[in-house]
């Protein structure tokens, strides 16, 4: 997955972030109608809804974590500036609070809205956003459903305070454009990739395929389990047929032969087996037995359990004939 | 590309599931019944709180339903706090017999474990926040008084792990005071919150400013149309399972005095990345001196052996509820698509290596639990024989236990090693395809049981 854009840097976004502005969005739809009414689609289409996002920039990686939200004054098309003050206050206050990992560094990172397409007006709330982080970022979700649609609805505006011309190209960063000698920023796309910490995938999960959380038998945490690798399992199977269609489809003549992209098929092709050393046998190796050695060692506590269960039985049916003498006898 | 594959990949995971856990989704077709939820309706709650239905049953609300966000939020909080106790509040409504959360904040403060060393603290502590609390309930001389009590406790206090909980507790109470007198006005509360910060700054060089922190977060977040009130507040016990220590216990015995209708809820992160499943439990307290009817046997949870007692001695004055999910149907829609993009999070983890620390220190609870059990069967066997039976039950449960215990740290075990190998026969493939998976099929059945 390529996911570096003009600009170099490399978008990660946790699915908090979505959810975060999904819900901020319901919330506000349903506040303005109110459900009783019985309103389908009738009603004003529900406002756009605005806040930070926060996250690290490590290098060349942006890695959004969380996000916020803020006042918006759609009269003045813009952000209330002392409320956004004090929440990145707070934000600052919590970095400094421990030193510890419970709130990492977080700093505003930019901002998100929804929508289908960015607009004009989006231009003005991204300038004001440039002196808290130089070259902000801006979120787009899509709220309306579209179920025939494959990939998130969410769209990363990148902004770069690079100042190299390359007017025409949708397919770089909102850059500088001198146009008369006057600066212009364009929005521009640039892709990015989901990433999820353990917890938060486990989450994620949890919710999307509404686990119980009473845990339930072994068996069923088992088919849990194993549903789970088959699906992912199977998308990468599709995913790999859809490389190899296309690889066909090239071979016959139907599509242009494009060598970078055979090249990064091939490389694909080289990195199998993933790993083959000699230290990765031993050391998967001693992970299995570790294993095995749990499962041993609770058959062996199960073993015991059941073996004191007997004895007590045993005792109990022979207690009768000879009070305690079946007791001790049988020790 | 081709579509059909991924969505009915994902859609069947989904229905095998809603199949096999009789799940009841609430999912309905129409976007705006299911969304119904999040509409806050400021009149109903306020006519909610002035009925008190809560007041005459102890048993009143049994369930809890929590939004796809706020679980994403107290998971994460709770897992970014390592092996340290984090706290947090959740904002929500009521429904009948049944608890809304819909968000959850986190509140900048660190907790330590149940400390028995705390409690005596805690206690002084609860008689002052219950007098603070009666004063701001006349809504006189809260200035006084309030800094007074807090002052003076500040200046009791010894250790800082207590220290933490303690700072926890305040942020709580003034967030309270916001709630129930929202004519306070912030400035003074400000003024207030810097007095207290600057007592603990001069006691104990700590940072300004968390006090202020969950106050603000709650006014900013009713700004932006999180109307909601605090319906309770979470806290995580890692590695040692969702129950409700003793501090827990009162914390939350004096929030149901005040203020009703409130929640606690305990998550255990770490357990949580071990069994791959969100371990969260939901809890009221009962009435002081209230003596539950026969309680329906709560279902069986790991506990740590020196948190045996604490749990053992308390666990009678609360109850747990049911806990259900919800999520609009643009959530609904969103988490459908995450899944085609990060399917290979799911294929990258994995758990076997997060969790050695654990699996560890399960085995040696395991191993000290088998001991002291060991030690009681001798005693009994050898000892008087007057055992009257009773006791001879527990102690076979005991080992019951145990060996329940075992079997779960075994289960996630082989399922972290299952996908270990599946993934080394996928991407390493000079291993025979049969061979791995053979020989696991083996001890899986017999943990079983």
């Amino acid at each position: 997955m390529a996911s570096s854009s003009s600009s170099g840097l490399t978008f990660k976004l946790h699915p908090l972030v979505i959810l975060n502005i999904s819900d901020h969005y319901t919330r506000v739809k349903s506040q303005s109608q109110p459900p009783q009414n019985g309103a389908e689609s009738t009603a004003s289409p529900p406002p756009r809804v605005f806040g930070c996002v926060i996250g690290v920039q490590r290098g060349r990686t942006v890695e959004i974590f969380n996000s916020f939200e803020l006042l918006y004054y759609p009269s003045s098309h813009s952000l209330d500036r002392s409320f956004l003050e004090k929440k990145q206050e707070l934000c600052q206050s919590l970095n400094t609070l421990s030193d510890k990992k419970v709130f990492p560094n977080y700093y505003i990172l930019g901002w998100y809205s929804t929508g289908s397409e960015a607009e004009e007006s989006d231009m003005q709330i991204h300038k004001a956003l440039m002196d808290i982080n130089e070259s902000p970022v801006y979120v787009l979700l899509n709220p309306s459903i579209n179920h025939a649609q494959k990939d998130l609805p969410v769209t990363i505006y990148e902004s770069v305070a690079n100042t190299f011309c390359s007017c025409g190209l949708i397919n770089a960063t909102l850059e500088l454009h001198v146009i008369d000698g006057i600066p212009q920023l364009i929005f521009v796309r640039s892709s990015y990739t989901i990433e999820t910490v353990e917890a938060e995938r486990i989450s994620v999960d949890h919710v999307a395929h509404l686990k119980p959380s009473d845990g339930g038998s072994a068996a069923t945490q088992l088919a849990a389990h194993l549903t789970g690798i088959h699906s992912a399992i199977k998308m990468l199977n599709s995913r790999i047929r859809v490389l190899h269609h296309y690889l066909l489809a090239m071979q016959k003549g139907d599509i242009p032969c494009e060598n970078s992209l055979l090249r990064q098929v091939s490389s694909l092709l080289r990195r199998l087996p993933a790993i083959e050393s000699e230290k990765f046998q031993d050391d998967f190796l001693m992970e299995y037995n570790d294993t095995l050695l749990i499962t041993y060692l609770a058959m062996l506590t199960n073993c015991s359990s059941s073996m004191n269960e007997l004895v007590d039985k045993f005792n109990t049916a022979y207690e009768k004939h000879s009070r305690r003498g079946g007791r001790t006898a049988f020790f | 590309m081709e579509p059909y594959s991924f969505s009915s990949s994902a859609a069947m995971a989904q229905k095998t599931w809603e199949l096999e856990n009789n799940i009841v989704t609430m999912e309905t077709p129409s976007s705006t019944e299911s969304d119904a939820i999040f509409h806050h309706d400021e009149a109903a709650q306020a006519k909610f709180q002035q009925e008190k239905p809560w007041s005459n049953d102890p048993h009143y609300f049994k369930r809890v339903k929590v939004s796809a966000l706020a679980l994403l939020k107290m998971v994460v909080h709770s897992r970014s706090g390592g092996t340290i106790e984090v706290m947090g509040l959740m904002q929500g409504k009521t429904d009948g017999d049944a608890i809304i959360v819909m968000d959850a904040f986190a509140l900048p403060v660190e907790g330590t474990e149940t400390r028995v060393n705390a409690q005596a603290d805690a206690y002084e502590y609860m008689v002052d926040y219950s007098q603070t609390n009666k004063q701001i309930k006349n809504c006189r001389s809260w200035r006084h008084g309030g800094l007074d009590l807090l002052g003076g406790n500040v200046s009791k206090v010894k250790n800082d792990s207590s220290v933490m909980r303690k700072e926890a507790r305040f942020v709580m109470i003034i967030i309270q005071l916001v709630e129930c007198h929202p004519s306070f006005l912030l400035m003074e509360l400000e003024v207030q919150i810097s007095l207290l910060a600057g007592l603990r700054v001069t006691v104990f060089k700590g940072p300004v400013g968390p006090l202020s922190n969950g106050i603000s977060l709650l006014l900013i977040k009713k700004q932006v149309g999180r109307l909601e009130n605090v319906v309770g507040w979470y806290h995580s016990h890692p590695g040692y399972g969702c129950w409700l220590s003793g501090i827990d216990v009162s914390t939350q015995m004096l929030n149901q005095q005040f203020q009703e209708p409130f929640l606690a809820v305990v998550i255990d992160p770490t357990r949580t990345v071990s069994a791959g499943k969100v371990e969260i439990g939901a809890f009221r307290t009962y009435p002081e001196g209230y003596k539950p009817p026969d309680e329906p046997v709560s279902e069986y949870q790991t506990i740590p052996l020196n948190k045996i007692e604490d749990f053992g001695v308390h666990c009678k004055q609360y109850y747990s509820l049911d806990i259900t999910y919800f999520k609009s149907s643009l959530d609904c829609h969103l988490l459908d698509l995450l899944w085609n993009k990060y399917w290979v999070n799911t294929l990258s983890s994995s758990p076997l290596l997060g969790n050695k620390d654990y699996v560890a220190g399960q085995i040696s609870d395991l191993a000290e639990k088998l001991e002291q059990a060991e030690n009681q069967l001798a005693h009994s066997r050898f000892g008087p024989l007057i055992a009257p039976p009773q006791r001879k039950k527990e102690e076979e449960s005991q080992i019951a236990k145990i060996t329940k215990d075992s079997a779960k740290i075994t289960v996630e075990q082989v399922h972290g090693l299952m996908s270990q190998v599946i993934k080394d026969t996928l991407f390493n493939s000079v291993r025979q395809f049969n061979g791995p998976r053979a020989e696991l099929s083996g001890p899986e059945p017999m943990v079983e049981s």
